[in-house]
């Protein structure tokens, strides 16, 4: 590891400033779990990181507004989340998935824009934050705009992203009747990535699906809905002939990667299976356990 | 300091916890990497990218230029001041740094040696290597067709005398090959009412210490010292005397703790290279690995095993024949060592009157394969358990019962023709099979999660010979300090060398002070390995302890003390000497007999003890996923009397963890040479999720009639049985027999479709 | 790592298999390449350079053209040192070529390895962009035959 520049701006603003976009050898750091990685590699050599610690305070804050929308701080670390009232209250699947996300001292250090700013199709977050209709805030150097997590997540470690862009916060619209479950299908230790992840949001009426939104990662390059899955169980009966094809559709319409957690063939038998057991898991009657 | 509570009663069979614990928890405890000595330089290595080729170049100007960078070596610099710089325990093939060829992708071939280490890692990417590759060979059963050669000629070391037969050997691949012939097998198999014949493989897996390679050498005109974290400090310091020409007592090896050793941390691995940075320099040198550079450093012996039995009308095996082939990498290290030493029990604990035996050692171009936990025991009791219970199922018999019916037991000659003494192989089968409920009806459970259960026991021949030296030194006051060059390297050993100290001398093993290691001081010991420690440097502690409780005797009686007398130790010495002066020491040498085998592999003495181990193991199998989660372990052992049964059980625990992730998940990815997962981002050992709900570590009522206090070894015990009790039992949930590992969700979904006529695809 | 395909252009093999074995044709289908020499007829040197997000490789690569079999055959050796970062980079590249009623398929198939710290640790990264290099290369080269005839797209 060469030796770099470590600065610490105040503000937002001192810190949008502060990174030139046309040097990718400059990059915001956040808790540095996945950068710290990515430099032990020896694939990134910074010549310049621009810390962003001292705005935990000013982006660091969770809360939920009067009709039922939660707004976390692009700075809040992973743990706060976890142990969130405000979290488990409105979205009990993401404190849920927390629990096996990475580990506890990589949570602690971790922030959720971080996270989704490093955009490895691996991580457990960015499927849930689909599925749940998420979006981010996001600050230039002289503008702000906001998009989908959906939209933000563009490929392998790639993002919508300016280079001189910096995520300020998540916001998660009210869930109301939808019930959202994830499944992380790991392939060796209980421990490892994912082999598939899979997220699935459903307002179910009794055994009718009113709405859905289906998941898929770590499979693929990058977070992606599976459309045409959507498109077959919408307004339909959760009965086993129509998850049997749903699943068969999800299963095609993915574009599956082989790596050394499974081939693409096992991985896409794994999309099937757990399309069905995610769809299952969402219309079960809120409070059973998943 | 903590006072020392007195302890009432024998020191010999306490739980007592670990006498270093605390320090370790704390913080304090230390470590060879975070050694520093004043004016220490670090080194990084620049390894190859090829996986067989010649050096046409080396050119190190660029990096010479970086400032900062103290200087930079290659094997030609290594060769001004070691003329000879070839190591290893069985050959001295392995160069510290690589001369005219590179063997396999990750070998070092040029160090930069600089204050920072930052920037002498900097400059490493600055050397420009050049190749002329050559073809590489990575499979054991296709090196041994010698189409593509590794070396060109063999270099055996002669420090095992069993392996002079192989000096100057050309044109093979095959470093050493083991034979057993006891009576016929042909004709066994030709007279067999069945005959079986399978193949099983194991993958490359590595050791993944928490602590990773580090050793410090401060070289002098007069002598050198090495700090290191190594599990044979007396191996070390020969071998650094033979390198450098020297007296053994110009070398001086200290070690401090290990983080874990399991084998990786024998022999030499960076200490050469240390020494000779150091002499190169002028200066203490210390060579600390990063995690991932254990990729390219140590692993355990991928293998293959072809196994054939042959079975009368009754159930009785009356012939086996085992061929085995070791991947052992691109050198020798302690390979050829295992390929023998493992041949001995390669049929298992079964009594048979016809065995066959070929062991071959293979160079490949990959990664060096060494010791690691089990020494090739684990590979061969994955064959030849799993081949066991694929016949008896076959047989359509039970699977405890078949064992049982062909069990070795105490009195009968094992495959080696030597008598089965102190082995209670039958008593752990039963216990396994008790604490399995084996008699009553199992439940496989209808839907889509079926549920198996499996078994498996394993015998292994502790090495021999093997030479351990104690002293035990009984000051003026009457306090202990003991003397002996076992590494602590987190199974326990100083705890357990204390109680025995305690045990003769009549004091708390808590007040015994174990001194670390240190050649200057600590007398010789063969190496920490292989389960020896606890009976070979027992002995010798407890005969030292004994000369010293002699001497104390001999002392009273000088001093005209009336017989049974407990005069206080320190009256005693004040009495001899006129104040609180002189020791009384006590040494002791352990070394068991042995014979070793005639050119058939057969020795009336193979062993001085034998060691004893299964699993059993419950489990589940999501047949959608191919998910296996096993819901009880139960690791049974025999060691004895234990002399701690607290280590033990931690001991059998540890090790069945260590050998469940070989079993289902680990293993190093290889594409074109290079490891593709070298680092814990990517290869995942077990953490505390993967532990089963239940898991159940025990030993039998057992006494080891040579042993220390009727104790034997445990280190390695819980590795041998546990994956071909996964295997069987995952055989027994949905018919799929798995014959490779890891046994991956992939492989076992795999197998039930292939079952099912509907193979899935290859991408 | 492995990669294999077919791509279909609009053109006649004769002259596809003109077009691919004319190196700076070639280098202006892939992404990044940059400095093509040519040391001699089946000799040639280049930069490639590329990124992914902002993770950048940059490789020093010498291709040699090891079989020439017109019009149906061309098999390459890659090998490519990177810059900064000790590593190694080989590939085999194996295209055939099948003509049906004027058009041309391409059947390709790539064996690469990556040694070195990036190939102990960059696996999975480098496999997303050889896929990402292979989706550009068929792009480029459909819309260089489409536009009508070689040499047109740079």
């Amino acid at each position: 590891m060469t030796p770099f520049d470590l600065v610490e701006p105040a503000s937002l603003k001192e810190a949008i400033a502060l990174i030139d976009p046309d040097d990718p050898d400059v990059r915001p750091i956040a808790g540095g779990t996945a950068l710290m990685l990515m430099m032990k590699a020896g694939v990134f050599r910074p010549t310049r990181l621009v810390s962003l610690r001292r705005l935990r305070n000013g982006l660091g804050q969770i809360t939920s507004t009067m009709d039922g929308e939660l707004k976390i701080g692009a700075m809040t670390p992973l743990t706060a989340i976890e142990h969130s009232s405000e979290v488990k209250r409105a979205a009990p699947v993401i404190a849920r998935t927390m629990r096996r996300l990475a580990n506890v001292r990589v949570r602690n250090v971790a922030t959720i824009g971080g996270a989704l700013a490093h955009a490895d199709p691996h991580m457990d977050l960015p499927p849930v934050l689909i599925a749940l209709g998420a979006s981010v805030s996001i600050a230039g150097i002289s503008s702000e705009r906001s998009m989908t997590v959906e939209d933000l997540l563009t490929g392998y470690y790639e993002t919508a992203l300016a280079k001189n862009e910096l995520i300020t916060e998540l916001r998660i619209p009210t869930q109301g009747n939808s019930q959202a479950v994830y499944f992380k299908v790991t392939a060796g230790s209980v421990d490892d990535w994912p082999a598939l992840g899979l997220a699935a949001a459903i307002v179910g009426e009794g055994d009718t699906v009113r709405s859905v939104r289906l998941v898929v990662s770590a499979a693929t390059s990058k977070p992606m809905r599976l459309t045409a899955a959507e498109r077959a169980l919408n307004g339909q009966i959760a009965n086993e002939v129509h998850l049997k094809r749903v699943a068969d559709i999800a299963a095609e319409e993915a574009d599956i990667i082989a790596d050394i957690r499974g081939s693409a063939s096992y991985k896409r038998e794994l999309l099937r299976v757990f399309t069905a057991r995610a769809v299952r898991a969402a219309m079960e009657p809120r409070g059973a356990p998943h | 300091m903590k006072a020392i509570k007195p302890q009432v009663g024998h020191q010999v069979g306490r739980s007592l916890p670990r006498l270093e614990a605390r320090e370790k928890v704390t913080g304090r405890a230390e470590y060879t990497h975070l050694m520093q000595l004043p004016g220490m330089l670090q080194a990084k290595i620049l390894r190859s990218t090829v996986a067989h080729g010649r050096i046409k170049s080396i050119n190190t100007t660029d990096a010479k230029k970086i400032p900062g960078v103290f200087g930079v070596y290659t094997g030609d610099d290594i060769r001004t001041v070691i003329p000879d710089p070839y190591y290893g325990p069985a050959f001295h093939d392995q160069p510290i740094l690589a001369i005219g060829k590179v063997h396999f992708v990750g070998e070092p071939v040029a160090a930069v040696l600089a204050a920072d280490p930052h920037i002498a890692e900097q400059a490493t990417q600055r050397i420009i290597a050049e190749y002329e590759e050559l073809p590489a060979i990575f499979d054991e059963v296709e090196a041994a067709e010698n189409k593509v050669l590794v070396h060109e000629e063999l270099k055996p070391a002669g420090i095992f005398a069993d392996l002079k037969h192989l000096k100057g050997r050309k044109g093979t691949n095959i470093a050493l090959d083991f034979r057993l012939r006891r009576g016929d097998v042909d004709k066994g198999f030709a007279s067999a009412a069945h005959v079986f014949e399978h193949t099983f493989r194991t993958q490359k897996v590595l050791h993944l210490a928490l602590e990773p390679y580090a050793s410090i050498a401060d070289y002098r005109e007069d002598g050198v010292t090495i700090y290191s974290g190594a599990q044979s400090p007396s191996f070390v310091r020969t071998e650094i005397a033979r390198l450098l020409s020297w007296p053994e007592n110009r070398v001086r090896v200290k070690v401090p703790y290990l983080g874990g050793g399991y084998g990786g941390k024998l022999y030499i691995k960076m200490e050469a290279l240390a020494v000779a940075l150091s002499m190169l320099a002028r200066r203490p040198v210390k060579v600390a690995l990063t995690m991932e550079e254990q990729f390219y450093t140590i692993t355990k012996h991928p293998s293959t095993f072809r196994i054939k039995s042959g079975i009368d009308k009754d159930g009785k095996i009356i012939a086996r024949k085992c061929e085995v082939w070791w991947n052992g990498g691109a050198y020798a290290d302690v390979g050829p060592r295992l390929t023998q030493k493992s041949g001995f029990t390669a049929s298992g604990p079964y009594d048979i009157d016809n065995v066959s035996i070929d062991s071959y050692a293979l160079y490949t171009n990959l990664t060096p394969a060494g010791a690691l936990r089990g020494f090739g025991i684990p590979q061969l009791v994955w064959a030849y358990e799993s081949h066991t219970d694929m016949i008896a199922r076959a047989l359509k018999r039970d699977p405890v019962d078949f064992r049982k019916q062909n069990l070795l037991h105490d009195g009968r000659p094992q495959a080696t023709g030597t008598i089965l003494k102190n082995a209670a192989i039958e008593k752990v089968l039963d216990r396994i099979a008790e604490r399995l409920n084996w008699k009553k009806p199992f439940d496989r459970g209808q839907g889509v999660v079926r549920r198996g259960r499996g078994l498996a026991v394993a015998l292994k021949a502790v090495i021999s010979p093997t030479t351990s030296v104690a002293v035990v030194n009984v000051a003026a006051d009457g306090s202990a300090t003991l003397y002996c060059g076992t590494v602590d390297m987190g199974q326990g050993s100083d705890t357990a060398m204390a109680q025995m100290v305690g045990e003769v001398l009549d004091m708390p093993a808590e007040s015994v002070r174990v001194v670390p290691r240190d050649t200057d001081v600590t007398p010789y010991d063969m190496g920490t390995l292989g389960s020896r420690s606890l009976f070979h440097m027992g002995h010798a502690v407890r005969l030292a302890a004994e000369e010293a409780r002699d001497k104390i005797a001999a002392l009273r009686r000088e001093l005209g003390e009336p017989e049974g007398s407990n005069t206080p130790l320190g009256d005693l010495f004040r009495k001899k000497y006129g104040m609180q002066a002189g020791n009384i020491v006590g040494t002791g040498i352990y070394k068991p007999d042995y014979i070793p085998p005639d050119s058939s592999g057969l020795t009336t003495d193979v062993t001085p003890f034998w060691m004893v181990a299964g699993s059993g193991v419950e489990l589940e199998v999501d047949t959608e996923t191919g998910h296996v989660r096993i819901t009880r372990l139960i690791n049974v052992a025999d060691v004895g009397k234990p002399i701690n049964p607290k280590i033990v059980e931690t001991q059998l625990s540890g090790a069945s963890l260590m050998q469940l992730g070989f079993s289902m998940f680990e293993k190093m990815h290889v594409d074109g040479g290079q490891i593709t997962n070298a680092s814990l981002a990517d290869y995942k050992i077990p953490a505390i999720h993967d532990v089963p709900p239940v898991m159940e570590n025990m030993t039998v009522d057992a006494v080891q009639d040579n042993g220390p206090f009727g104790a034997k070894g445990v280190g390695e015990l819980a590795t041998f049985g546990v994956s071909p009790a996964i295997a069987n039992a995952i055989d027994d949930a949905i018919g799929v027999r798995l014959t490779e590992l890891p046994m991956t969700a992939e492989a076992v979904l795999r197998g039930l479709y292939v079952k099912d006529n509907r193979p899935l695809g290859d991408d | 790592m492995n990669f294999a395909g077919d791509i279909t252009v609009v053109a006649p093999r004769d002259a596809v298999f003109k077009a691919l074995s004319d190196a700076p044709f070639f280098a202006s289908c892939i992404e990044g390449v940059r400095n093509l020499e040519a040391i001699d007829a089946t000799h040639f040197s280049a930069i490639l350079e590329t990124h992914v997000a902002y993770l950048r490789f940059k490789f020093k690569a010498e291709v040699e053209l090891t079989q020439l079999s017109p019009p149906e055959l061309i098999e390459a050796k890659v090998e490519g040192t990177p810059f900064g970062i000790v590593g190694r980079l080989t590939a085999i590249t194996t295209t055939r070529l099948s003509e049906t009623s004027g058009q041309t398929t391409i059947h390709y198939s790539v064996d690469a390895t990556i040694t070195g710290k990036l190939g102990s640790m960059g696996q999975p990264v480098l496999k997303a962009k050889a896929k990402d290099m292979e989706k550009h290369f068929t792009e480029r080269l459909v819309a260089a035959f489409a536009i009508g005839g070689r040499g047109t797209a740079h």
